[in-house]
């Protein structure tokens, strides 16, 4: 028993070890010499010099800093809710038993492929404040329609607009699971006689809870590194920096203006907002999230 | 859940086919500036069909460049993306398949808590491994090459790991356990019986990999300096003018050409794709 | 079972492998030729012509080529490339990146080879050689100047009932020209304007020169919310308080791209504008036959003096630090500053040239009519570029984002600027004791 033990345990590791490398050259690494990067002032043609926490402490006095977490909150707090909403509404009609599923799914997923920068010119393009489809559509219903990106007022939520298009993804996750749940559960809510948002909030909801929780967290963490659209769409956060997300001033800091350190102090803070608000998630599923008993 | 009355399945049918419109407005959109000659491109009121179908505005896109550079851009950008998309998606599907074997069929010491802290590093953000990532390959001298965007793919990934760990699981010990007693070794038992029964999941695997890599703007901006190396997600920049002359209908027509093989590969792998991620999607 | 195929396979990924893993940036030598590579930043006509000069280059001689790479955002690229150690030889930048790269040690000085090879100040019309000068030293050449003027429209003139020849020489003027050049549709959307201080953007940082401020004091000091600037900037949102932000977004967006011919200038929309040398390269080929005229910016009525004050920058070519092959980059430099390399440059992108010196046959050849403007405006005595600082790209970023929040009406001029030159302020000492730091450390 032992030599078989001890078999597995070398194969174990053997197979692990490409994950070993991994894990300690690209991520564990990293992950200390950016702590270590924060607490200097790094220039990459210079060497790092330590300067304890002087660039938290600028950060903190950076007002740039926060207009730029500020609108990425905005940007993630409503791309979230919205885009999962959107997804489960899909998941759910498209879960109803209507005809041409696969082909329904297809559409919706589309848009979930498209390249980050095709996609940003062709909303560019879309949301122009003068001839732009949106606009002119708009126009045809008599809605008064903003400049969208040239109104400092309305860049974000354009940009919440477009993520919505791409939640695709999240839809077949949704969609995946709805399919699992026991069809025995609703026919015990039919026979108590539940109306259709009943047996949602209490049968499909509570069913679907982790994936709901996972597709959530997912979506915080994806929406608070929002980079390339903006870059793309909105250079330099314009207008007035209404669309300057946190991870273009921390690439603007880091590859722009050579202040790695910076950079690497603002990375930090991402870090540990993005622990917490994981932490602070998995803490309220808790309460709400059921796993499958069975 | 069925929606039962003739009615609520119309009105379900009626807002799922104004979604689709909405949904697939954009990329019609996409598909007719392409094929609009320039002076209907910047219309107002905009033109929905083109008055004359423009073919060679793609013949056009895909030459683009030519002049100006010595060289055609597109086909440079294809080949060097297909380039990374293989190796990378190559060596996604086997390191991972080897790492999450390790964690899923083997026992052995610190399995357990190793496997905790892959799914912590999920939640690193790609900022803070960004900068010592390329002060690293700056030492290496990786920097202006392709390396770094290829490399490290062979050396496994938390998310994949991840999805392909909770797969294994599920099949079956008896037919691993039935090998190993024939005097199978653990490779030979990963070779001829979890790899075979693993398709659905790998092909997830390969094709998420595929996707990203097709898709990936960051890592190449960063890494890559010389214009003739760049990818095709990199190049559409290059179509949007340095002072603002950017020619709309051949943007999108070489942007349509870019998102065209992987909605044709989605097409054909559909349910795989969607198979896969019901397997493991699931298990929050 | 398909034996043959997996071999094919694995042959394959390795090969693939063996590609990714060796492809690079192309290699120096061949063909007995040291090769050096170039990154410049121009396409179209303008790449073209820094192209003829390059071909005449390797051709006269054969010891050194040149592989020029058109690079879109040169500036960014050069940066990433030098912190990752991998360089181009010669690198084609603006001069308003000069100071932030020379600063961060990211361009090689050039004094000794200058010296050695007699190149000198007195070459120069003297505001173009100073742009390339840091701290004492010099970190590159011009490669096409630039000075601006302000561009007319004469038909727009003359319907307006103003004399197309007569240009508006003062900022009061201009302001009253403007009001008559403005025509306003049936259902009240602008449908031409006389003036924009917002187009076409290019420097709306600038404005304060005009008006006798500066923005900073040359050494330690942020002076964005100067008197003189808070008034320019005033000035500016007289515009936008005057025909409407909301109606102004509206016809802003409905401008075309810069080269076509939907350019608001050229396309009659906007009657009067500030503009580069270039812009009549821009006039012959998106709007041949348009009627045009070139001035001075106009000055304050009261301050008659700053009608001297003229913005200048240039295109600059230097020697990034780490380049393989800085000898032959630098002959290379000195070819295109040669009087016929530059005529033959600026010729080409029909603009003037930075040397002292200028050969009857290019005066007499330019098609730009008014080159003589933009010759005497850059031989002007109260010159002014950007500050050469290196927190400049920050600053820059900053006004941009200062005059939105002015033009816009979302904070009056004097409120935004002081936040701007706090924010600045506090960003330039930093700056400062780092600079002195690695002085020290030297």
């Amino acid at each position: 028993m032992k030599r078989l033990e001890r078999r597995q345990a070398r194969a174990g590791l053997g197979f692990v070890s490409p994950w070993l490398l991994g894990l300690g050259l690209f991520m564990l690494y990293p992950v200390a010499a950016s702590l270590y990067y924060s607490f200097c002032e790094y220039s990459v043609l210079d060497r790092a010099h330590p300067v304890g926490l002087a660039n938290y402490a600028d950060l903190l006095r950076d007002e740039l800093f926060w207009k730029s977490l500020g609108n990425t909150l905005f940007y993630a707090g409503l791309s979230v809710p919205l885009g999962l909403g959107l997804a489960l509404g899909l998941a759910l009609l498209l879960n109803s038993g209507v005809r041409g599923l696969t082909i329904y799914r297809t559409i919706f997923f589309l848009p979930a492929l498209v390249p980050m920068v095709a996609l940003a010119v062709l909303w560019l393009w879309i949301f122009n404040g003068e001839y732009g489809v949106l606009n002119v559509f708009l126009a045809r219903l008599h809605i008064p329609a903003p400049g969208w990106l040239t109104d400092p007022a309305w860049s974000k939520p354009a940009l919440v607009l477009l993520s919505m298009w791409g939640t695709g993804q999240a839809m077949v996750i949704f969609l995946a699971s709805l399919q699992d749940v026991p069809v025995h559960l609703y026919e015990a809510a039919d026979l108590d006689g539940a109306s259709w948002w009943h047996k949602i909030r209490h049968v499909t909801l509570p069913m679907i809870s982790p994936v709901l929780l996972f597709n959530g967290i997912m979506g915080i963490i994806g929406s608070l590194q929002f980079f390339a659209v903006p870059y793309i769409m909105t250079p330099n956060g314009q207008p007035a920096r209404s669309a300057y997300f946190y991870a273009m001033y921390l690439y603007d800091n880091a590859f722009l203006y050579l202040k790695m350190g910076y950079a690497s102090a603002m990375a930090w803070i991402l870090f540990v907002l993005i622990l917490a608000l994981t932490l602070l998630s998995l803490r309220l599923a808790g309460r709400y999230v059921h796993y499958e008993a069975g | 859940m069925q929606a039962k009355r003739p009615l609520s399945r119309a009105i379900i049918h009626l807002i799922l086919i104004a979604g689709s419109l909405v949904f697939l407005f954009p990329l019609f959109w996409m598909i007719s500036t392409s094929l609009k000659p320039v002076e209907e491109t910047m219309l107002s009121p905009p033109r929905w069909i083109p008055s004359v179908w423009r073919f060679d505005n793609y013949a056009r896109a895909v030459s683009y460049g030519r002049d100006v550079l010595g060289y055609i851009p597109f086909y440079e950008y294809g080949k060097n993306t297909i380039l990374l998309c293989v190796l990378v998606v190559t060596g996604t599907v086997l390191s991972n398949a080897l790492i999450a074997y390790g964690f899923a069929r083997l026992q052995w010491p610190g399995r357990n808590l190793l496997f905790g802290v892959t799914l912590a590093t999920m939640m690193i953000p790609f900022p803070v491994l960004m900068v010592p990532m390329f002060v690293l390959f700056r030492h290496l001298g990786w920097v202006g090459t392709f390396r770094p965007l290829w490399i490290p793919a062979w050396f496994g990934s938390a998310f994949n790991i991840f999805l392909l760990r909770q797969f294994f699981l599920t099949i079956p010990r008896e037919l691993s356990d039935a090998a190993v007693v024939d005097g199978c070794s653990e490779l030979q038992v990963f070779r001829h019986i979890i790899i075979p029964l693993s398709r659905p999941a790998l092909a997830v695997v390969a094709l998420f990999s595929f996707l990203y890599t097709w898709n990936d703007f960051l890592g190449p901006l960063i890494y890559l300096s010389d214009q003739r190396m760049f990818t095709l997600s990199l190049g559409l920049q290059f179509y949007q003018s340095q002072h603002g002359g950017t020619e709309w209908h051949l943007l999108m027509a070489a942007a349509t050409i870019v998102v065209l093989p992987i909605i044709v590969l989605f097409f054909f792998t559909q349910r795989t794709f969607i198979q896969g991620i019901a397997l493991t999607g699931i298990k929050g | 079972m398909y034996r043959p195929l997996r071999y094919i396979g694995l042959a394959l990924v390795g090969f693939l492998m063996y590609v990714g893993f060796t492809r690079s940036p192309a290699a120096p030598t061949r063909d007995g030729r040291v090769h050096i590579s170039y990154w410049e930043k121009w396409t179209g006509f303008e790449g073209e012509a820094m192209r003829a000069v390059v071909d005449e280059f390797n051709r006269s001689q054969d010891r050194i080529h040149v592989d020029m790479l058109i690079i879109s955002e040169v500036d960014r690229k050069l940066l990433l490339a030098t912190a990752g150690g991998v360089p181009p030889d010669v690198v084609g930048l603006w001069s308003t990146n000069l100071a932030s790269f020379a600063d961060r040690q990211v361009l090689l000085p050039l004094d000794d080879r200058l010296r050695r090879f007699g190149i000198s100040r007195k070459d120069y019309i003297p505001a173009y050689w100073d742009l390339c000068e840091y701290k004492g030293h010099m970190y590159g050449l011009p490669t096409t100047p630039a000075s601006l003027a302000l561009h007319w429209n004469k038909a727009l003139f003359r319907e307006a009932g103003l004399d197309p020849e007569r240009p508006p020489r003062t900022l009061e003027e201009l302001d009253t020209y403007a009001e008559r050049l403005t025509k306003k549709d049936d259902s009240g959307r602008i449908v031409q304007m006389g003036f924009m201080p917002s187009e076409p953007g290019w420097w709306n940082w600038s404005w304060g020169y005009y008006f006798g401020g500066a923005l900073w004091n040359g050494r330690d000091t942020i002076t964005a919310d100067s008197p003189e600037n808070v008034r320019a900037y005033e000035w500016v949102r007289s515009y936008s308080r005057k025909y409407g932000v909301g109606s102004l977004q509206l016809f802003q967006s409905g401008f075309g791209n810069f080269s076509s011919p939907q350019n608001a200038f050229l396309s009659g929309k906007v009657a009067m504008e500030l503009q580069g040398v270039w812009m009549g390269n821009f006039i012959d080929k998106y709007a041949p036959g348009m009627e045009w005229g070139a001035a001075p910016f106009p000055y304050p009525a009261e301050n008659p003096e700053l009608a001297q004050v003229a913005y200048v920058e240039e295109d600059v070519i230097s020697i990034p630090v780490g380049a393989r092959h800085p000898d032959e980059a630098f002959e290379f430099i000195r070819f295109v500053n040669s009087q016929r390399g530059m005529e033959l440059l600026c010729m080409g992108q029909r603009k003037h040239t930075p040397l002292a010196r200028v050969s009857r046959r290019f005066l007499e050849t330019h098609p730009n009519p008014y080159l003589q403007v933009f010759i005497d405006v850059a031989k002007r005595s109260r010159p002014f570029s950007a500050p050469k600082t290196p927190i400049w790209s920050e600053y820059a970023n900053e006004m941009n984002a200062t005059f939105d929040e002015i033009w816009l009406g979302r904070s009056s001029a004097k409120e935004a600027l002081a936040k701007v030159g706090q924010r600045m302020q506090s960003r330039l000492d930093r700056s400062l004791a780092s600079q002195a730091r690695r002085e020290r450390g030297r």
